[in-house]
Parts: structure tokens; C-alpha cells; sequence
């Protein structure tokens, strides 16, 4: 049993927080006061290779493991959810293209996505269609060689940026079973018919950018489809293992930017004649977030290893998923009550923290969904 | 052209610290790559890029533990490094200039590159002293506190502007082979990338001792003794006082006047 990171990944996390700390810190709350997206902090993380960070060197990215991911996620979560956001889901769908997709597709959208020049997207929820996958109604209907695409699609990351999405359709509706007949198109932001309005008033992470699309007969080749036509679930259930570590990996991350900023501030603070870090009850409040954290983090970390070792891991990704989430709304929220009304209003990074913590527990699947999974398997019920 | 950059990992402190004895107590101390060394650098990897440089060296002093911070320059670009360790560094309170010249010439004529960049002075010790002293040792032309290098060079020189005092800068042209002490300012150091990271594990650092260079062990006894450490007494002069805004403004207000910063 190793529980060490490697010199290599050591030094990415130290590289990572120098330019969190000197890019990221000092605007991170213009961008998120503003919800706008951090387009200059994401031309800089695509220099140093932070978009599309797991693209295989072939394809202009780092090849990085699912682990090192998390922890490129984790630190960049610390310092702020929403721009953080930004830079990791600069290649959503991506790995649908990278795991199914052909020579000519990696080549047209990975490696622009991987060099910074273009941003993708991933389109599945839809105004009726939730944690309840199955009843995508977004249609995709065979004309000559093009597919015609319609229907709406809802809280799409990258909505209004993004440069393509692959979009979960219904390419077969007379498909047996109720996860049948779905396929994953490409379709580029610039066709015809696709028209994206941005979501507004968000409670958290406001400066990722997050979209309501419609696509109004919207016409792609036929070679935009990824991987098997009709095998979309299949296909994109298999990524739930790595999207839930990566969520995860968020929640701890945002638990350990709480916790330092809950630090630093009780050996600030001054009341009744000495730093409040002195008061037993502050320092088991620091105690326990901090053991959470890295309770959440271990869990993390052997989801993502097991991963990478190729391992299928529905119940511990959905465990790790879960709980990391839950510690991070725990953990923002009494890194709020340390700082008390200072906390309250954002001259400092907690009251962020503790807004854009939420939305963990609630994309990709929500906990609710989460523990389903967990008990599902622990009860042999399979899928 | 090749290019040696001399790098260090120097100690950085935090903001509250204890001094024991002549040393700030260790858990105040972290570690970093010498800032100054960031841009010498910078430099030469730009220098690189523009095709000037086909090789960029790096040489360290430093036990073993230093390699995760001397991988930054190899991650930034640099081609390969030097690490010189010594059993007889272990004890080594304070390496000063002249040693640290011998150990980093012997390295120069083994590498002989044509430019040698060093920081101008390391953000620990502060010496500011040891990239002239190993030009002046190998018998190279130097110029010190450079803060703009020409990346066309005119044959065998190098176009500098240096920094002086009071805000003046001389333009001065150094025939190569030479070493310049690089000043901070002078480019905007790059974060290592992902991929740059994944390579410089593979790149070469080679681990020299003094045996190796044919240095001898006496060239690290030092005629410098550090005596004492100690924070200087803050000459700032506070004002604070007790009580509501209503009651203190106007006192703050006559002190804004006493001093002339308020009309």
C-alpha cells in the first residue's frame, strides 16, 4: 500500500497553487460579483497546459492520469469554485471523443480544445430531464448525410463559450428499452439553428458559464456522431466513475480553501483580549473540518487511483462523490460561523466558498442519486 | 550557444517568525527556487526559443533534497542540470562567495558554455557577489544587475542594459564568453506547463561531488562567521486611540495637520 504522491505530482500541485494564488486569488471575486466568464485567466491556464490536462500527449494534452487530475482539481477548487470550473471543464465531453471517437474526430476536436484554442461542452440535462437520463426528448433524425437536430437542452456548462458540445440525442425512438436509442453528436456552436442563452443568478460558482441551448433544426454531418449510433448510454455510463472522482476531488478541494481561509482568519481575530484560535471551541471546529477534508481526500484519491488502475468503481465513486460534497457544504459552512459576520459578506473568500459548495451535491448526480448507487450495489440490485 | 544558468533553492520565511540563535527557527522556513534565478532562467529559455541558445544547463549547489525545486527550471525548459554535493557540504553553515565560485568554476570548465546566467543576488543569504566572482575566476567578461538582453546577438557580443542607482540605465555591449547577473523584472517568468513538468522527470540531472570536479575539500572552509541574527528595531511610529469614531476623528484630523498631510 503506497499513500505518497510522487515527486511529479508534488511539484504539479505546488505549480498549480503559484498560479492560483497570482492568477486566480485576485480576481476571483470581480468574476464572480460580475458572472462573467474568466476568459483572460483561462487563455493562462491553457499556456501552462490546464485545459484538457488528461488529452493524451498525441493529441497536444499532458496525458494525465485521473488522479492527477483530482489533485490539479483540488487545488484549483481551493481558491475558487467558479473560475477553477472554468479552466477543468474547458474539455467537457471530451472524454466521450478521446474514449469512442474516430482518428479524424480526436484529431478536429481534441487538440484544439487541449491547446486553449477552443472550449467544449457536454449537453444532456434538458428542461424535463434531470437525474432521470432516460427521458432525453432532444431528437436527431437522419436526412440524406447530415443528422437534423432538435430540442432544448438545460444548465450546459460552457453554454453561451463553448466552441462544439456532444449532445445526447434520441437518434431511435422505437428502441426496447428504456436506455436504447440515444447517440452522442457533435454539434459545433457556430451551425445554423443552435442558439444558446446564458443562465443568470446563480447561487455559486458564477463565473463558470452555464447556458440554456436550442437547436432549431440544426444540421451536422454524419461523421459528427460519436462512437456506436444508438449506444450512447452505455458509452457515457462508463465515464460516471471518473466524473464523479472529478466532483469529488471539487468537494474536497473547496473543503480545504475553507479551511484555510477559517485558519488564517482565527489567528487574525482578536476578541476578548486574544486571537479567537485560542477559544477551544474554535479549535475543534478547525479540528474536525480539517479531519473531514482529509477523510473526503483519501476517499478521493482511491476512486481516482482505482481508476486509473482501470478498476470498475460504482459504488466507491458514488461514495466519494457524496461525501466529499456533503464535507464541503459542512465545511464552508462553519468556516462562515468562524469568521461570524465577517463571513457574511465577501471581503472574505468563505462567503463563495460556502455559496458555490451547493452545487456539488447536486451535478453530476445529485447525492440523493448518489446513495441510490451506493445501496443499489451493496444490494446486488446491479443496474 | 550554450548557456549555464546557475540556480539555487533558497529559504523563504513566513510573515511571523523566532529567530534561534543565528538561525530563524525551521518551522518558519519553506523552500523555493531563488526568484532572481526564475528570470536568469526565463531568459535563457527565451533565448532557446528564439534559436539562439541550443543548450540551457543549469548548475546547483544543494543536498538532495533541493532536486524537486531544481526540476522547476527543467520543467520551464531548460535541457538538462548539474547538482554538486559534497559529504563535506553537510556541515557547512554558511558557503560563502569563494567557495561557491570554486565549486561553480570547475563546473564551467567542464560545460565551457558561451553566456552564464546567474541570479543577481539569492532571496536568502544575499551575498550579490557570486555571478561576477566566477566570471572574474574563469576570466570571463561580466555585467552585473542586467535588466533587458538583446536575443539578436552581434556576432560574439552581448547587448545589455543594466540597472544603476537612482534610477539611471546603461547600455553596455560584453563580448562573450561572459557572465550577466539577471535582474528581476527583466521577462515575465512562465508557469511550468503540465507537459513540461511530465518531461523534466526524464531529463537529465547529473549529481556531482567535489571529488568529481577536482575541487578540494578545503575550498569550503570559510573565513566568514555568521555572529548574530536579529530583527531590527521598527522605526515606524504608531498612533492608536481608544474609542468611538465621533470621538477620535477630530484627533486624528489635528494629527493629519500637525503632520501636513491634511491641509
Amino acid at each position: 500500500m503506497e499513500f505518497g504522491l510522487s515527486e511529479e505530482q508534488q511539484q504539479i500541485r505546488e505549480e498549480v497553487q503559484r498560479f492560483a494564488e497570482n492568477e486566480i486569488v485576485p480576481v476571483a471575486e470581480e468574476y464572480d460579483t460580475e458572472e462573467k466568464y474568466p476568459h483572460d485567466v483561462i487563455d493562462k491556464a491553457a499556456e501552462m497546459g490546464l485545459t484538457g490536462s488528461y488529452i493524451p500527449i498525441d493529441y497536444g494534452g499532458a496525458g494525465y492520469s485521473i488522479l492527477d487530475t483530482a489533485i490539479i482539481t483540488e487545488e484549483l477548487f481551493s481558491y475558487d469554485p467558479g473560475i477553477a470550473l472554468s479552466i477543468v471543464s474547458t474539455s467537457f465531453g471530451c472524454e466521450a471523443i478521446m474514449n469512442f471517437g474516430t482518428e479524424d474526430q480526436k484529431e478536429r476536436f481534441l487538440e484544439p480544445v487541449a491547446m486553449g484554442e477552443k472550449i467544449s461542452g457536454a449537453a444532456i440535462s434538458e428542461p424535463d430531464t434531470g437525474s432521470d437520463v432516460s427521458s432525453v426528448s432532444t431528437r436527431a433524425e437522419k436526412d440524406g448525410d447530415e443528422w437534423v437536430i432538435n430540442g432544448n437542452k438545460m444548465w450546459i456548462t460552457n453554454g453561451t463559450v463553448g466552441d462544439f458540445f456532444v449532445v445526447l440525442c434520441k437518434t431511435n425512438p422505437d428502441a426496447q428499452g428504456r436506455y436504447n436509442g440515444f447517440s452522442q453528436i457533435v454539434v459545433e456552436s457556430d451551425r445554423d439553428g443552435f442558439s444558446a442563452e446564458k443562465i443568470t443568478g446563480k447561487l455559486g460558482i458564477r463565473a463558470s458559464d452555464t447556458a440554456e441551448l436550442v437547436f432549431d433544426d440544426v444540421r451536422v454531418p454524419e461523421e459528427n456522431l460519436v462512437g456506436t449510433k444508438d449506444a450512447a448510454f452505455m458509452q457515457q455510463m462508463q465515464f460516471f466513475d471518473e466524473t464523479r472522482t472529478a466532483v469529488a476531488a471539487q468537494g474536497v478541494g473547496i473543503a480545504k480553501g475553507a479551511t484555510r481561509a477559517a485558519l488564517e482568519y482565527a489567528q487574525d481575530r482578536e476578541q476578548f483580549g486574544q486571537s479567537i484560535s485560542e477559544f477551544q471551541a474554535i479549535q475543534h471546529k478547525l479540528a474536525e473540518m480539517a479531519t473531514d477534508t482529509e477523510a473526503a481526500r483519501n476517499l478521493t484519491y482511491k476512486a481516482a487511483w482505482n481508476v486509473d488502475q482501470g478498476n470498475d468503481i460504482t459504488k466507491l465513486a458514488s461514495m466519494a462523490k457524496e461525501y466529499a460534497s456533503r464535507i464541503a457544504v459542512d465545511v464552508a459552512d462553519e468556516a462562515v460561523q468562524i469568521h461570524g459576520g465577517a463571513g457574511y459578506v465577501n471581503d472574505f473568500p468563505v462567503e463563495r466558498l460556502y455559496r458555490d459548495a451547493k452545487i456539488t451535491q447536486i451535478y453530476e448526480g445529485t447525492s440523493e442519486i448518489q446513495k441510490n448507487v451506493i445501496a443499489r450495489e451493496m444490494l446486488g440490485k446491479g443496474f | 550557444m550554450k548557456i549555464l544558468v546557475t540556480v539555487k533553492e533558497v529559504a523563504t520565511v513566513e510573515d511571523e517568525f523566532e529567530i534561534e540563535g543565528t538561525e530563524i527557527a525551521d518551522q518558519y522556513l519553506g523552500a523555493d527556487l531563488n526568484e532572481w534565478d526564475d528570470y536568469a532562467v526565463e531568459e535563457a529559455v527565451q533565448l532557446q526559443e528564439a534559436g539562439v541558445a541550443d543548450e540551457v544547463v543549469t548548475v546547483t549547489i544543494g543536498p538532495e533534497d533541493c532536486e524537486q525545486t531544481i526540476r522547476q527550471a527543467l520543467a520551464k525548459g531548460a535541457d538538462r542540470a548539474v547538482r554538486v554535493w559534497d559529504d563535506s557540504l553537510e556541515g557547512v553553515d554558511l558557503l560563502d562567495v569563494n567557495a561557491k565560485t570554486e565549486i561553480l568554476s570547475a563546473v564551467v570548465e567542464e560545460e565551457d558554455p558561451d553566456l552564464i546566467l546567474t541570479g543577481v543576488q539569492a532571496g536568502d543569504d544575499s551575498f550579490g557577489a557570486t555571478g561576477v566572482s566566477l566570471a572574474e575566476e574563469v576570466g570571463y567578461q561580466w555585467g552585473a544587475v542586467v535588466n533587458h538582453l538583446e536575443h539578436e546577438f552581434d556576432g560574439d557580443v552581448a547587448s545589455v542594459r543594466r540597472e544603476l542607482e537612482g534610477g539611471v540605465e546603461e547600455l553596455t555591449d560584453i563580448e562573450l564568453p561572459a557572465a550577466l547577473t539577471i535582474q528581476t523584472g527583466i521577462n515575465e517568468p512562465r508557469y511550468a506547463s503540465l507537459r513540461g513538468i511530465r518531461q523534466a522527470q526524464r531529463k537529465e540531472l547529473d549529481v556531482k561531488n567535489l571529488a568529481d570536479l577536482d575541487v578540494d575539500e578545503s575550498a569550503v572552509d570559510s573565513d566568514l562567521e555568521l555572529t548574530d541574527m536579529y530583527e531590527p528595531e521598527s522605526e515606524s511610529d504608531v498612533t492608536v486611540w481608544e474609542g468611538s469614531a465621533d470621538d477620535t476623528a477630530a484627533e486624528l484630523g489635528e494629527l493629519l495637520r500637525d503632520k501636513g498631510v491634511a491641509p
